[in-house]
C-alpha cells in the first residue's frame, strides 16, 4: 500500500504540486495522468525517492519516506523517462552496475542479469554495446535495469515514448508480466489509451493538483455515459437539436442525451423519414482523454 | 560505490582526448621545453628539469577537470544522476565511486610524466615518500577542484573555460612556466594563494634542497585543505545540480 499525503512542492514561485493525496492498493497498476508541466514528472521524482525536499510525506507499507528512505528506494525500481545507459558499455555490463548499485552480489547479480535479459528479450544482445541498439531496444534495457533486484514496486515515467509499435508491445507484456507477479505499478503517460489498457485505478492531475483519482471503472462509471455520435454529407447540427444536447466533434456531431439507446432508434427512424444516410451513426463511449477534457477543460494533447 | 567506479575507469580509458590530454600533451611540451632552455648556461640542468618536468606535471594534472566536468555534466543531461539517485546509495557512496577513476588517473600521470623525466633527462626524485605524498595531494587537490567545477557549471563549454582559466592562469602565476623569483612582486604575493605554486615548491624543495616531509608540511597542507574545500563545495552544490538533472 502506498499512501500519498498532502505533498506539495513549490519551485521558486512555482507550485508544482499542491496537497496531492492518494492511495495505491498492492499488487495494481496506477496510472498519473495528465498534461505536460502538469506535475507528473515531480510527483514521480518525489515518490523515487530523487526529490527530498517537499511537503507533506509518503507511506510505503510501514515504511515513511521522511524517516526510511533507503529501506523503501530497496523496493523501488524507477524507469525514467530518459534513457539512462552507458552507452559505451554493453547491455551486460549495465546490468551489472545497476544490479551492484541495488546491493545484488556476485552469485545472486548473475543470475538475475540472466533472468532480465530473458525477460526483455535481449539475450542475444548482452555482450554488445548500447550505442549500437535500436530506440525500442534501449527502452528495454532501461526498463530492466530497474527489475534486477525484484522490486515490489515499479515507477515507469513514460517508458514508451518515441518507440516503434512492436517495441511497445513487447513492454506492454512485460507490464502484465509484472502484473501477474504481483508487482505494484505506478504508470506515468500522456497516451490515454495506454492508461485505460495496463492501469486498474488512475490519477489526473493539472496544474499541481489532483484534479480527480479513482478506480478506472468508477471514474468511467462517474463521467463516461456514452453518447451518440453521427456524421455525414446531410448532417446538420439544427436537425439534431430535439434528440439531445449537440456539440461538434471531428468531422460529426456528438449527441448526449439521458437515453441513448433510445435516441438512437429515434433517429435511426428520424433518418429513414427524411431520406438521410449518415457516414457514420454509432454509440460513443468517452475515452479517459474526454473525461480529463470534461474536467479541466484542457486537451492532453494539446496543452 | 566501486560499481560506479569501476564503469567510470572503464568508460574513460575509452575516452582517447583523455590520453591526448593527460600523456601525449604533456611530453611533448616537457621534450619541447628542456630543449629550449637546458642551453640556458646561467642555470643548471637539473635546475632546469626540476623546474619544467613537475611544472608542467603540475599544469596538466589540473586539465583533469575537463574530464570530470564533461562527465558530471552529461550524466546529468541524460538523467544518470536522477537514476543514480533513485537507488540506495548515497551521495557520499555517488561522489566517491565518480571520484576514485580520476585520482587514479591523475596518479598515474604523475608517476608517467616523472618517470620519464627519470629515465630520459636524469630527473632526481629526492625522498620518495615525501614525493609520494605530495603526489597525492595533488591529485586529490586537481579533482576536489574538478569535482566543484564539475556540480557547479551549467555546461561542458563554461567548465572548459573556467579549467583553462584555472590551469593555465594558475600556471603563469603559480610560476610553472617561469620561477616566480623572476616576476614582479605583486604576482609573487598573488601565486601564493595558490595551489599550483606551493605543488611545484614542495616539489623543488623535495628533488632540488632534498627535503622530506616534515620540509613540505605547509605545502602539503595547503593542497589537502584546498582539495577538502573543492569537494564540501561540490557536496553543498549536490541538490541544486540533482535538481537540474533530467529523468
Amino acid at each position: 500500500m502506498i499512501n500519498v499525503e498532502n505533498v506539495s512542492k513549490q519551485y521558486g514561485s512555482i507550485q508544482a504540486l499542491e496537497n496531492i493525496d492518494f492511495q495505491i492498493e498492492e499488487g495494481t497498476c496506477f496510472g498519473l495522468v495528465g498534461p505536460n508541466g502538469a506535475g507528473k514528472s515531480t510527483l514521480m521524482k518525489i515518490l523515487s525517492g530523487i526529490l527530498l525536499d517537499f511537503e507533506g510525506d509518503i507511506q510505503v507499507n510501514e515504511w515513511k519516506v521522511s524517516k526510511d528512505r533507503s529501506k523503501i528506494k530497496q523496493q523501488l525500481g524507477y524507469i525514467p523517462q530518459e534513457i539512462c545507459l552507458e552507452e559505451t558499455l554493453t547491455a551486460y555490463d549495465n546490468l551489472m552496475l545497476f544490479g551492484t548499485l541495488y546491493g545484488l552480489k556476485k552469485k545472486e547479480l548473475h543470475k538475475r542479469i540472466d533472468e532480465v535479459l530473458e525477460q526483455i528479450g535481449l539475450v542475444h544482445r548482452a555482450k554488445n554495446k548500447v550505442v549500437t541498439f535500436s530506440g525500442g531496444m534501449k527502452r528495454r534495457l532501461n526498463i530492466g535495469c530497474a527489475l534486477l533486484h525484484n522490486p515490489s514496486i515499479i515507477i515507469m515515467d513514460e517508458p514508451t515514448v518515441g518507440i516503434d509499435p512492436q517495441s511497445r508491445n513487447s513492454i506492454f507484456s512485460i507490464i502484465h508480466q509484472l502484473k501477474e507477479a504481483g508487482s505494484t505499478i505506478i504508470y506515468s503517460s500522456h497516451y490515454m489509451e495506454e492508461v485505460e489498457q495496463l492501469c486498474d485505478s488512475i490519477g489526473l492531475i493539472d496544474k499541481g493538483e489532483l484534479v480527480e483519482f479513482g478506480r478506472m471503472e468508477a471514474l468511467l462509471d462517474k463521467y463516461a455515459k456514452p453518447s451518440l455520435f453521427i456524421s455525414g454529407q446531410d448532417v446538420e447540427p439544427e436537425m439534431l437539436q430535439n434528440f439531445g444536447k449537440v456539440e461538434k466533434k471531428g468531422n460529426g456531431y456528438l449527441l448526449n442525451s439521458d437515453e441513448p439507446l433510445l435516441t438512437l432508434r429515434d433517429l435511426v427512424t428520424y433518418c429513414d423519414e427524411h431520406n438521410l444516410e449518415p457516414h457514420r451513426l454509432e454509440l460513443y463511449h468517452p475515452r479517459l482523454e474526454d473525461i480529463f477534457f470534461h474536467l479541466t477543460g484542457t486537451q492532453l494533447r494539446n496543452a | 560505490m566501486w560499481a560506479i567506479a569501476r564503469t567510470e575507469l572503464k568508460k574513460t580509458i575509452q575516452d582517447k582526448g583523455l590520453w591526448f590530454w593527460t600523456f601525449v600533451l604533456p611530453v611533448v611540451f616537457i621534450v619541447a621545453f628542456v630543449a629550449i632552455f637546458s642551453g640556458d648556461e646561467s642555470t643548471s640542468y637539473k635546475e632546469v628539469v626540476t623546474q619544467i618536468i613537475p611544472g608542467y606535471t603540475i599544469m596538466f594534472a589540473f586539465f583533469i577537470m575537463i574530464s570530470m566536468v564533461i562527465v558530471f555534466v552529461k550524466d546529468r543531461e541524460r538523467g544518470m544522476v536522477s537514476r543514480i539517485a533513485s537507488t540506495p546509495i548515497s551521495i557520499y557512496q555517488y561522489f566517491f565511486g565518480k571520484w576514485v577513476p580520476f585520482i587514479i588517473i591523475v596518479l598515474i600521470q604523475i608517476t608517467v610524466l616523472f618517470g620519464f623525466g627519470v629515465i630520459i633527462y636524469d630527473l632526481p626524485l629526492g625522498d620518495p615518500f615525501a614525493l609520494i605524498l605530495l603526489s597525492l595531494a595533488l591529485a586529490f587537490i586537481v579533482t576536489g577542484w574538478g569535482m566543484a567545477m564539475a556540480v557547479i557549471v551549467k555546461t561542458e563549454n563554461m567548465g572548459i573555460a573556467l579549467t583553462q582559466i584555472l590551469a593555465l592562469g594558475g600556471a603563469l602565476l603559480g610560476g610553472l612556466w617561469m620561477p616566480v623569483e623572476f616576476m614582479p612582486d605583486i604576482v609573487r604575493t598573488l601565486s601564493q594563494a595558490l595551489p599550483q605554486y606551493w605543488a611545484l615548491q614542495g616539489y623543488k624543495e623535495i628533488i632540488l634542497s632534498d627535503g622530506n616531509v616534515t620540509d613540505v608540511w605547509f605545502h602539503l597542507l595547503f593542497l589537502i585543505f584546498a582539495g577538502i574545500a573543492g569537494m564540501v563545495l561540490a557536496l553543498l552544490s549536490y541538490p541544486r545540480f540533482l535538481r537540474q538533472s533530467r529523468s
